[in-house]
């Protein structure tokens, strides 16, 4: 699979915006904030994480209102909330392109719950909310997860739309740059030991840069996939460098 | 939300004092365009345009629904826009704002009304079965002229579309999906395109083309000339506003047939570049099912 791109700051009149595109999602994030709350939703002791998903075509529906549910207390966990009472913070994501499958024909409006997303969307929320310079305690980085065959014995990382409709059992785990789980969710049949594959495997993936030489001891799944910790701490080291050429 | 600052005093007097001067902040002349970006995505039916700092996504998409009673031999085509807190944190989700409805009849006016995409040829068997096309209009970004960019992004992602190709054989419809065969381009009849002019002054005498935000805030006036390269026009738009000397609406028409010219030829460009980009080993022909219109 190709490696992660990112853009940063490529719209103008947001605090801060990012586009990330791996593994044929392609997501653009806007974030404004903390700006003053409207009267109706303002909390007088934490700010509001406003999350909003736009899907590329149509308008909408539950499965986006799910998604903002699955990812807006996991950016709220990330944000010191306390910090700006009565104020708001909005995450705006569009879905700019989502992977093909040559196979099936896309229906415009699919009320079902699309994990392999998730990630994309976490990434791009992340990158424009530190390019936002929202203050952050701690970066994350999540993974999908499938389990395609019977004994539970193979789990794959990143899968494509095709594997995703032939799984078992399709996870999304996020975990923070302390190695703390961020966010889970699961859809399909599966053990608890097999959860507990799939945990270590994605602890794995998404914490792997932290441990020295960590890469040697991976062996089959992950090798393939990218650290988008690493990925992300690089594309922002390069934008400060850029940001202080003229010094 | 907060709302969007007004241009200051300073600023307003500056402005317009220059544009009576004929000049503009970014120096460009009073009929320049900002340099204009047209690309499309690896899916069908994805343009992107980028007018200066303005950038505007379309999106195309179809699927197979009932058309509506009353239309049976029509197949189905819309076009939404919706203008959200990315382009500036005044915009509300879920509320339209007079910006957004504007330009969504605009549109409508133009490439629907006008019979660009031939609607019937959307229409699988009648009364049971068509296609349902639909544009989606993302704006990412505005600083001024949205109609012009959104319109030639609505009009290059129709034309860069494929939907599945399809065959009927008695009763039974085939979709065939991308792996089957190869999808075909929509039945097009004619590219309109917009060009808005903005009036300044005090009898709304000097006439701006492609203006930004700023400068759009300070018109008296503006009208919009929807036409294709045969200089056929979909529609003008003069909405409120100084009124104009009939001499100059004239003129505009003709900068506006130029204009429209200039972009069809950067969509025909674009396209070629694109087909080109995409037919590896030269396969497409032989590949595509369709026959010469």
């Amino acid at each position: 699979m190709a490696s992660p791109t990112a853009e940063l700051s490529h719209l103008p009149k947001t605090d801060g915006s990012a586009n990330f595109a791996y593994g044929g999602y392609t997501i653009t994030a806007a974030v404004n904030g903390p700006v003053e709350a409207q009267r109706r939703d303002e909390n007088p002791f934490e700010a509001l994480v406003d999350v909003n998903v736009r899907p590329a075509a149509g308008v909408g529906g539950t499965g986006e209102r799910q998604l903002e549910a699955i990812l807006q207390p996991a950016l709220r966990h990330l944000i010191p909330v306390r910090n700006f009472p009565r104020c708001v913070i909005q995450v705006t994501l569009q879905v700019m392109e989502t992977p093909e499958n040559a196979y099936v024909n896309p229906k415009v409006m699919q009320p079902r719950l699309n994990l392999g997303i998730i990630p994309a969307l976490l990434h791009a929320a992340i990158l424009g909310l530190l390019t936002a310079a929202v203050p952050m305690k701690t970066v994350a980085s999540a993974t999908c997860l499938v389990i395609t065959d019977a004994d539970g014995s193979s789990v794959k990382v990143d899968p494509t739309p095709a594997e995703i409709d032939q799984a078992r059992s399709v996870h999304v785990l996020g975990f923070t740059a302390g190695r703390d789980l961020l966010l889970a969710e699961s859809e399909g049949s599966f053990s608890a030991d097999e959860w507990a594959t799939v945990l270590q495997t994605a602890e794995k993936v998404c914490c792997r840069s932290q441990e020295a030489g960590g890469d040697a001891e991976m062996g089959g799944y992950g090798a393939e996939s990218e650290n988008v910790q690493q990925f992300m701490r690089s594309v922002l080291e390069a934008k400060a460098a850029e940001g202080l050429h003229w010094r | 939300m907060p709302r969007e600052a007004e241009p200051s005093l300073s600023e307003r007097t500056f402005t317009l004092q220059a544009i009576s001067e004929g000049l503009r902040l970014d120096s460009r002349k009073l009929d320049q365009f900002r340099p204009l970006e047209l690309s499309f995505g690896d899916e069908y039916g994805v343009a992107d345009v980028k007018l200066g700092k303005t950038r505007v996504l379309a999106k195309v998409s179809a699927e197979v629904t009932v058309p509506f009673s009353d239309r049976p031999f029509d197949g189905i085509f819309q076009i939404t826009s919706e203008l959200g807190p990315m382009v500036a944190p005044s915009f509300e989700v879920n509320r339209p704002t007079e910006t957004e409805i504007l330009l969504a009849r605009l549109l409508e006016k133009t490439i629907r009304r006008s019979g660009a995409l031939d609607t019937e040829s959307l229409c699988l068997i009648a009364g049971q079965k068509c296609w349902s096309v639909r544009v989606d209009l993302h704006i990412l970004s505005a600083d001024g002229n949205l109609i012009d960019s959104s319109c030639l992004a609505v009009v290059a992602a129709l034309r860069h579309f494929r939907r599945p190709d399809t065959s009927i054989e008695g009763e039974t419809l085939t979709i065939y999906t991308a792996a089957e065969r190869e999808p075909v381009p929509l039945s097009w009849l004619h590219s309109p395109f917009c060009t808005t002019f903005d009036f300044f002054g005090e009898d709304g005498e000097i006439v701006l083309v492609d203006t930004t935000w700023l400068e759009e805030q300070l018109r008296v006036g503006s009208v919009t000339f929807s036409l294709n390269k045969h200089g056929e026009i979909c529609q003008i738009s003069k909405l409120g506003g100084k009124p104009v000397e009939a001499t100059l609406i004239i003129q505009c028409a003709q900068m506006a047939l130029a204009k429209s010219k200039e972009f069809t030829d950067l969509v025909d460009a674009r396209l070629a570049e694109d087909a080109k980009r995409r037919d590896k080993g030269g396969l497409m022909a032989e590949l595509s099912a369709e026959n010469e219109r």
